[in-house]
Order: C-alpha cells, then structure tokens, then sequence
C-alpha cells in the first residue's frame, strides 16, 4: 500500500471511529429505551465545552472527562427522572420534551460562555510520520479508543449480567419487573450511560472540531443518519449503519466531491426509511 | 413561522402603519439589521454595541442632518422573508428613515426588494460584488478589493506556483474564487484545483488529501465561520500549514479564535479592518469602544466594525446631498468622502474606495504586515 492509498484509508477508519463515536451514546438510549433523544448533541458539546473549561481553569486537560461524566450524569439522570420518565411509550412528546430540552441547553452554554468559536489546546494534533505518509497522531490515538470502547462495550453487553438485564428489559419489560429486576433504575442507568457517552465523545473530539453552541446538531444527524439505516437495538445494526453512512460519505467525497457524499447520505437514508424502515438487522 | 405568527405580526404592522410614522421632533429613526440569531448571532452583540456607539458619537456632532438618531435594531439572522417582515415593521412601522444592515446576501436581495430604492439602505459586510441597486450603498469589502493587490503582493513575497481555490458553495465564495482566477494567472501561477463545500461538511479530510495530492503551495480560502474554522484546524493537523500558505477572505477575530493561532502558521487574511490595527484612528475607535462598553465587550471584529463605517457613510452623503431622500443622496453620493477607523474611505458608484490590510497571525492574533491604500472597488454601478 503507497502512501496515498494508506491516508484515504486512514480517513475512512477515523470517520468511521469518530461516528462510532458520536452515535453510541444515541444508539444505546434510542436503542435500550426507545427515547430519540434530540439533545444528544448537546451532550457531545457539553463534552467539549468541559474541555475548554478545564484548559481555562488551568488544570490538566485529562480532567475534562471527569467535568464532563460529571456533568452529563446529573444531567442526565435529572432528565431521565423528570422529563423522559413521565413519557415513556408516548415517543413524539418524548421528541418535542428532548428537542426542547436541546434548545435549553445549547440557551445556557450561550449565555456562559457566548456565542463565538472556542478553541481547545493540544500538542498532540500535529502529524507523525506512518509507513510513507504522515497523519495527525491524536487521530490516531482516537482511532484506538474508540475500537477499544466499542469492544468494551460489546463485551459487557453480551457477557455481564448487567447486560443481561438490559437484554430482559428491553425484550418485555412487564416479565422482566415480574422476575424482580428494577427497570426503572435499569432505565435510568441506561439514559445516563448514553449522555455519558455523548459527553465523553465530545471530550475526545474537542481539539480537532470547531467547538460552540450550534455543533450539537451536526452530531444528531450524522447519528440519526446511522441508526435509519442499521436500525435499533443490534450490534450488528449499528456496525452496518456506521459503516455504510461514514464509508460512503468519506468514499463518494474523496472520489466526487463534498457535495455527492452528503447527496448519498441524504439518499441513502431516505431509502432506508421507505424500503426498509426498520433498519439492516431488524430486532423485531 | 406560523399561521398565527404571520397575522399577528400583520396586525400588528398594520396598526402601528395607522397610527402613522411616529416622528418626534428632532429625532431620526435609523433601522438596523444585524443577525440576532441563528448561524451568524455570534456577530449579533459586538455589532449592536458598534451601531449604539457610532449613533453617539455622531449625535455628540450635532446628529444626522441636525437631528438625534434613533437606532431600531431588526433580527437579520432570520430566512429573507421574515428578516424583511422584521425590516417593514422598523420602516413602516416604526417609521425609521434610513436602514443600515450587516447580514448575508440572501438578505440584502429581500431588503432591496422590499424598500424599492424608498429608504437610504447602507449594506455593510464583505459581499461577492455586483449589487447595483438604487439607494443601497456597498462599504464592505469586494473581492477586488480583498484580492487584486494582495494576489501580486503574495506572488512578490512567497513565489507560490500552484494556487488550490476552496470555498463554500454559495455566491460570495464562488465569485471570491472566480475574481481570484484572473488574478492568480497574471502573477504566472497556475490554479491547479477549485471545489466548493456545502454548508454542512464538518470533515474536510477528502479536500485536504485532494490540495496534498495537487501539490499546490499556497491555498485560498473563501470559507465562512463554522467551515474555516473546520477546515483551517485540520489543515494544521495534517502538516500543511508549512507546504502551503493560506489566504482568506472571511477570516476575522471569532474565526481565529476558533481555529487557534497554533494552527494559523502561514495562514494571511485580507480585510478592510482588524480589531489589531495601530493606524491612529484604528486605535482611536478600539479605544472609544473599549471605554463605552468596558472590559467585558463583545470582542471587535471587521464585521462588527462594519457597522460603524455605515453610519459613518450614511452621514457622509446624508450631508452632502442635504436630505435622507434616496434621488437627492444617489444625485450626490459620487465622491462623498470621510475618514473613519478604516482609513480614508471614498463612494465610487455606490461601493467605496477603501484601505485594504493583510495580516498574519502570531501568538497572539493578527500582526498587519502590508497596507494598500484606497483600493478600488472593481464595481462599475452606473448613477
């Protein structure tokens, strides 16, 4: 492989990490609970925005995920007792409440912080040589976490008990409380691990994306995106969904142009939702 | 917005039109629309604070033809419709005599539509050119401005030999880059790649292993906001920042501030102001600000400081031509000229002769490292 071929390859790879990345969190609430949750790319600029407060503070920059599971697990967990709860099975209030819920947050970063572009510091942004080519080494440190994350994840999902649970819950929810599992705590911990999540990605992305009050919902397409074409609840699905959103938007761009990849993107999903509205692994 | 919305605000239109211009004696209502929200609200503060300064300190002088000004401040950040419904309301409703805007050119097309050449119209930003309406008066830079001196002056310095042209996929970065073309090719350099973003990229990988494969050694930029500040930070990542140089013609304060200094290295933005400029009256006007509105001001920027210019210009041929009449100020406009934080700036067919700068960046922000005096605008508008 030159070294041309090994960049597009590179790009592919980090596309498809960082929407792995970014459409986790949605995809295990969506998923888990059935929640389109629209302010999940609050949540990923929350991630960010604790980055920048932590650079401003002057602490070191790690700390920025211990602010930001801070903050999104109170909030989260806030959100999930008091607006999701009430509304579960009642989906579009679930939509309007979140979608509202977006526009709050993204009112109160505004009015700490402004609405101008922030920036985040970091050394590690610059390129590394790689077998003929050169790419930005936190690119390529991001491309580990997130493969690590996603196996992690996958791993506890199929083999803890936790994740059992989960499986019971979300396959009949009334048997599940009758065996004596808690779903509503399952519940809420379910919400806050995706924000948790959402807030997490945002902290790694910080130094390479544009950080202020609008990025959320960039995040909540391209996520959305995913979960219309792989459909809810799979591994697999969300595998397919991220691989055929990011591979043909990073594939149709370098070959045609910007303009053509998110063409493909727009159709792709609409297609999706005509033909095949329940994705490319239907749970049901 | 709504059904509901709609006649609400036509109610509410029609009963202040009733009631007629409500004109108190020695003031004069001046429109001012600034985005207020949506992607360019970030500009919405430090321009409103430009328009509220420049309006004191012309009343100090003595006002706008004898007479107080008023401003009235419309959201332009809205579609061009609703932005247009928020103008009326100002001019028919509240009977502003004059209208002075900040905002994109979907906006200004809606605006010039609207007031017909009825109501003195000051449009402020850099715009792509070619605005040649009756009654609306161009101080923002053209790209003629923005790029006939500074291609052979970047030529004459760096002797790039391969221009990569990039913008976003719309009027002004197409004409920044096509004005660009003609330019670049009289320096004797070749333009080896030319492709425009939609809006919505947010990952610019596929064009930047595109100017990497082209070879180019310098690049031009005619990205807006949230896409410079995208594309210029990964550009940096990559390690291009030393194989080409960048130029751009919309990056301003806010702009940098999210791109970083760190990823502007070689990185030179054309523009009529810079929040850095130590011309005296530059500092004069950072000054005044800095005292009206304290430390916590939203920061300067050429697109705020824009504002301030068109109250200058409004005065400027309002004096002149004796009246805030659109014929008798389009009789006289030809040659009205005033000195402002700019520079020395003169109205030729309704665009302005003005000071261009370039800077680069530094540690700590834009450093001007070239000036061209009273730049044309390329803009031929007959009277």
């Amino acid at each position: 492989m030159d070294g041309g071929t090994l960049l597009h390859a590179l790009n592919l790879v980090y596309e498809l990490a960082t929407l792995a990345l970014t459409t986790l969190g949605l995809a295990v609430v969506f998923g888990l609970l059935g929640v389109l949750n629209m302010a999940h790319g609050e949540f990923v600029m929350v991630g960010a925005d604790s980055v920048v407060a932590v650079q401003q503070w002057g602490l070191p920059t790690p700390l920025a995920f211990v602010l930001a599971a801070a903050v999104c697990a109170a909030l989260g967990w806030v959100v999930e007792r008091w607006l999701i709860r009430p509304l579960y099975g009642r989906p579009f209030d679930t939509l309007l409440a979140t979608w509202a819920l977006a526009m709050l947050m993204r009112k109160l970063v505004e009015a700490i912080w402004g609405k101008g572009f922030r920036h985040v510091e970091n050394t590690l942004t610059a390129a590394v040589p790689l077998l003929g080519t050169s790419y930005p080494a936190y690119r390529l440190g991001l491309i580990a976490l997130a493969a690590a994350l996603l196996t992690g994840l996958f791993l506890w999902y199929r083999r803890s008990s936790a994740g059992l649970r989960v499986r019971a819950m979300t396959g009949n929810p009334m048997l599940a409380q009758a065996l004596g599992i808690d779903t509503q705590r399952l519940a809420s911990q379910a919400f806050v691990i995706g924000v948790v999540l959402a807030g997490a990605s945002g902290v790694m992305l910080a130094p390479l994306i544009r950080i202020e009050p609008g990025i959320g919902v960039d995040y909540l397409l391209d996520a959305f995106f995913v979960l219309v074409v792989g459909g809810l609840g799979t591994f697999g699905g969300f595998a397919g969904g991220v691989g055929l959103i990011g591979g043909s938007q990073a594939v149709v761009s370098s070959i045609a142009g910007q303009t053509s990849g998110y063409a493909v993107v727009l159709i792709l999903s609409i297609l999706f939702l005509w033909l095949k509205p329940d994705g490319l692994f239907a749970r049901r | 917005m709504d059904r509901r919305h709609v006649l609400q605000s036509a109610a509410a239109v029609s009963a202040l039109a009733a009631l007629g211009p409500a004109r108190g004696a020695g003031t004069v209502k001046v429109a001012v629309m600034i985005p207020q929200s949506g992607p360019a609200g970030l500009f919405g503060p430090s321009a409103k604070a430009c328009a509220e300064l420049a309006a004191e300190v012309i009343n100090a002088r003595g006002g706008l033809l004898g007479q107080r000004i008023e401003v009235l401040f419309g959201d332009a950040g809205l579609a061009p419709a609703e932005a247009s419904q928020a103008a009326l309301r100002l001019w028919k409703g509240a009977g502003a005599a004059a209208c002075i805007g900040m905002h994109d050119s979907a906006v200004r097309g809606a605006l010039v539509g609207l007031f017909k050449a009825q109501l003195p119209y000051v449009y402020t930003p850099v715009y792509e050119g070619g605005e040649c309406a009756k009654g609306t008066y161009l101080v923002g830079e053209t790209p003629q401005q923005q790029l006939q001196p500074v291609i052979p002056w970047i030529a004459a310095e760096r002797k790039p030999r391969k221009w990569y042209l990039i913008g976003n996929d719309y009027i002004w970065g197409r004409n920044t880059n096509a004005v660009a073309k003609g330019y670049i090719e009289k320096t004797g350099a070749q333009v080896v790649g030319d492709e425009y973003l939609p809006f919505t990229v947010d990952n610019f990988d596929a064009s930047l292993a595109r100017i990497r494969d082209s070879g180019a050694d310098a690049v031009l930029a005619s990205l807006v906001g949230g896409a410079a500040v995208g594309f210029n930070k990964a550009y940096a990542s990559f390690g291009l920042t030393d194989k080409a140089l960048r130029l751009g013609t919309m990056i301003e304060e806010n702009t940098l501030a999210g791109i970083g200094p760190e990823n502007a290295r070689n990185l030179y933005a054309s523009a009529g102001y810079f929040a850095s400029l130590t011309t005296p009256a530059a500092v004069a006007f950072a000054n005044a600000y800095g005292k009206r509105f304290g430390p916590q001001a939203p920061a300067l920027s050429g697109l705020a400081e824009s504002v301030y210019e068109g109250f200058l210009t409004l005065e400027t041929i309002a004096r002149k031509a004796g009246s805030l009449a659109v014929a008798r100020m389009d009789a006289a406009c030809e040659g009205a000229s005033y000195s402002g934080p700019r520079g020395a700036v003169t109205l030729r067919a309704r665009h302005v002769e003005q000071d261009v700068y370039v800077a680069d960046v530094g540690d700590r922000g834009f450093r001007i490292v070239k000036t061209f005096a009273r730049v044309a605008s390329g803009q031929t508008c007959k009277a």
